[in-house]
């Protein structure tokens, strides 16, 4: 299991009048090459699950163990390092530097790595030339379409090479032909043999050949999966 | 990857990449704050050279000062000295040497300048002045050598009489006679400060060319071994030449520095209020991520930068913009000084007091000047933005979920 959950709680702003309980008791176990969909409507806790799986925050009880490292203690800067070698992370709204360059955003995570820039460069624009747009790569990334920012944050989500790959609500801002486009980049991704989490209501998704396991959430507790 | 020093190295490097990268996609908000930076270091820079220079200026002056100067006063106005003062102070215990001196002030029209003639008994037997560099001038023209009276010129008053190559000049007596001179030196260039509108010749010269009578002096330079007994030496010279005025070295020096030295300390005063104030817009303008600022923190955590990788380039971006408005400000200070003869601050620092002689800041650059100016002017601005940069760096990965 490289995802491995139990009895997770997270609650926002606790003990305070505006206390959220986003994530009740969840359960969920994750194989390494697993693509799982999570959905349900908004505001059920998928941002929030995959905020505990990504290491972007801790739960505030339960377990929570990813590729053998347990988050539920981790100090932030150890997260940050979990999150480096471990989680490309696609988050919703695709947000970019958009005075740089393409090819420049995608090899910002590689940058505090001490990754010489002329070997991150060249590993950016192999990734380019796989999404097919190596073309755009002097370009701001601010002049560029929709679906050319979506393929610049997988780019920049796998220009480390991570096992696992998340990704919130990815096809929410894509038409469909986009949203099709996306699939079956996740679905390389997956034959690669990279584990993906989806956060998504999206039918396209979730009904798509590439999700192994549909998981619904509704009021920060798991229905269905 | 290499080893753990070459990967922090190319992590430097990647990360001061990004941080140039930064400031010039804001290059017009960076250029404003290093325009306003560089004019208080400028300000500050010029200050602190400017002190430094006149004090270095007053200590080259008072080299070439006697330890005590004796002038006559008649009813409050500067007369001449009768030389039967230098055997009378001669009996003064302690004294090594007396030298009479006349000195005055010498309009030169065609030029408009006051050159200041210095008439000495050493000259032309031994150096115009004690301890100042001078040139040799060639003289082929000295033809007619009983007529010409030796002088060693200053730098400047060589170019206003515009002789080029000729030695020979005339200037006139009171009465409007010719009195001929030959040119047998220049001081040199470096002794500038002290020498540029000296005229040196022989006592009777200029005697001669101010029309005193003889047995007189303008004043007597008198030469003190040692420097505790200067003060009983000069009680004992006033006591026995009446209507004399006595003015040790010490005397001259503090003159200089009540000129310049309590405005320097008001203008430092200035200063650190101007810098205080720069410090608070650093302040207000850091402490202020715009929301751009903080969503680009975000997604750099979100991407895997920890807070201290944040915090260099921060830091790396102050840095770069204090460097440069460093040696942009220093620089415009240094030419300022040696170009402008610090016009701008030379009222503030010297005022309306009329000094003999008349101080002009020296160019020099101290290593202890530069470092003061760096202290007051980087350092605070460091200080100011670290904070900003530290709570602005704290900004958690998941403001991107
Ligand atoms: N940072 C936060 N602070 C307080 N409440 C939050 C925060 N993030 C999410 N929530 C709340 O937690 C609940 C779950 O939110 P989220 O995980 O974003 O759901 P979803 O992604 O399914 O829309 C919601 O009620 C939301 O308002
Ligand atoms: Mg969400």
């Amino acid at each position: 299991m490289i995802i491995r959950l139990h009895e997770v709680h997270k609650f926002y702003n606790r003990d305070t009048p505006r206390q959220v309980h986003a994530v009740r008791g969840v359960s969920l176990a994750v194989q390494e090459g697993e693509a799982v969909c999570i959905s349900g409507p908004s505001g059920s806790g998928k941002s929030t699950l995959l905020g505990i799986i990504g290491g972007f925050f801790v739960p505030t009880s339960g377990l929570a163990e990813v590729a053998g490292v347990k988050l539920a203690r981790l100090p932030d800067r150890f997260l940050t390092s979990y999150r480096r070698d471990y989680i490309g992370f696609i988050p919703q709204r695709f947000p970019v530097i958009g005075a740089m360059s393409v090819l420049a955003n995608v090899i910002l995570p590689l940058l505090p790595l001490g990754v010489e820039q002329r070997e991150s460069e060249e590993r950016g624009r192999q990734l380019l030339t796989r999404l097919n747009i190596t073309h755009k790569q002097n370009m701001p990334a601010a002049e560029l379409s929709g679906g050319e920012l979506q393929r610049l944050v997988i780019a920049r989500a796998l220009i480390n090479d991570p096992p696992i790959i998340l990704a919130d609500e990815p096809t929410a801002h894509l038409d469909s032909a986009l949203s099709t486009q996306f699939i079956s980049i996740m679905s390389e991704c997956r034959a690669e043999g990279k584990t993906v989490v989806i956060a998504s209501h999206d039918p396209l998704v979730f009904q798509s050949s590439l999700i192994d396991r549909h998981l619904i959430l509704e009021d920060g507790a798991m229905v269905a999966g | 990857m290499g080893p753990g020093y070459l990967i922090s190295l190319r992590r430097q490097r990647n990360l001061l990449d990004f941080a140039l990268g930064s400031l010039w996609r804001a290059r017009w908000k960076n250029g404003g704050i290093v325009v306003v930076f560089s004019l208080v270091i400028f300000i500050i820079a010029s200050f602190r050279l400017m002190v430094a220079g006149l004090e270095q200026a007053s200590t080259a002056v008072l080299a070439t000062v006697p330890d005590i100067t004796v002038q006559r006063l008649v009813a409050g106005r500067q007369m001449p000295v009768p030389l039967w003062w230098v055997e009378e102070s001669g009996a003064v215990f302690g004294i090594r040497s007396i030298k009479p001196r006349v000195w005055g002030y010498y309009f030169h029209e065609t030029s408009g300048a006051n050159f200041t003639i210095i008439g000495v008994e050493d000259f032309p037997g031994g150096e115009p002045l004690p301890g100042v560099a001078m040139q040799a001038v060639s003289a082929d023209e000295q033809v007619e050598e009983n007529q010409f009276s030796p002088v060693v010129l200053g730098q400047a008053v060589h170019q206003m009489l515009a002789l080029g190559d000729r030695v020979n000049v005339s200037l006139f007596r009171p009465d409007l006679t010719l009195k001929g001179f030959s040119v047998v030196g220049l001081f040199a260039p470096q002794t500038g400060l002290v020498t540029d509108d000296l005229m040196v010749m022989a006592i009777d010269d200029a005697r001669d060319l101010f029309a005193l009578a003889p047995h007189n002096a303008t004043d007597l330079l008198i030469s003190v071994p040692n420097p505790l007994e200067v003060d009983t030496i000069a009680q004992k010279l006033m006591a026995k030449l009446p209507g004399s005025r006595v003015i040790t070295k010490a005397q001259i020096g503090k003159t200089y520095n009540a000129a310049f030295g309590w405005r320097s300390g008001f203008g430092m005063i200035c200063l650190i209020g101007t810098v205080a104030a720069f410090v608070i817009l650093a302040w207000d303008k850091a402490a202020g991520l715009s929301p751009e600022q903080r969503r680009e923190v975000a997604l750099l955590k979100t991407l895997g930068w920890q807070t201290g990788d944040v915090m260099a380039i921060r830091f790396m971006e102050s840095l770069v913009v204090c460097v440069v408005a460093f040696l942009v400000g220093t620089g415009l200070a240094w030419a300022h000084i040696v170009f402008t003869d610090g016009f701008l601050f030379k009222p503030l620092l010297l005022g309306w007091s009329v000094l003999r002689p008349s101080l002009s800041p020296v160019p020099v650059i101290r290593f202890d000047d530069v470092l003061i100016i760096f202290v007051m002017s980087v350092v605070p601005y460091l200080a100011a933005t670290i904070v900003p940069a530290w709570r602005g760096a704290m900004i958690r990965a998941d403001a991107t979920l």
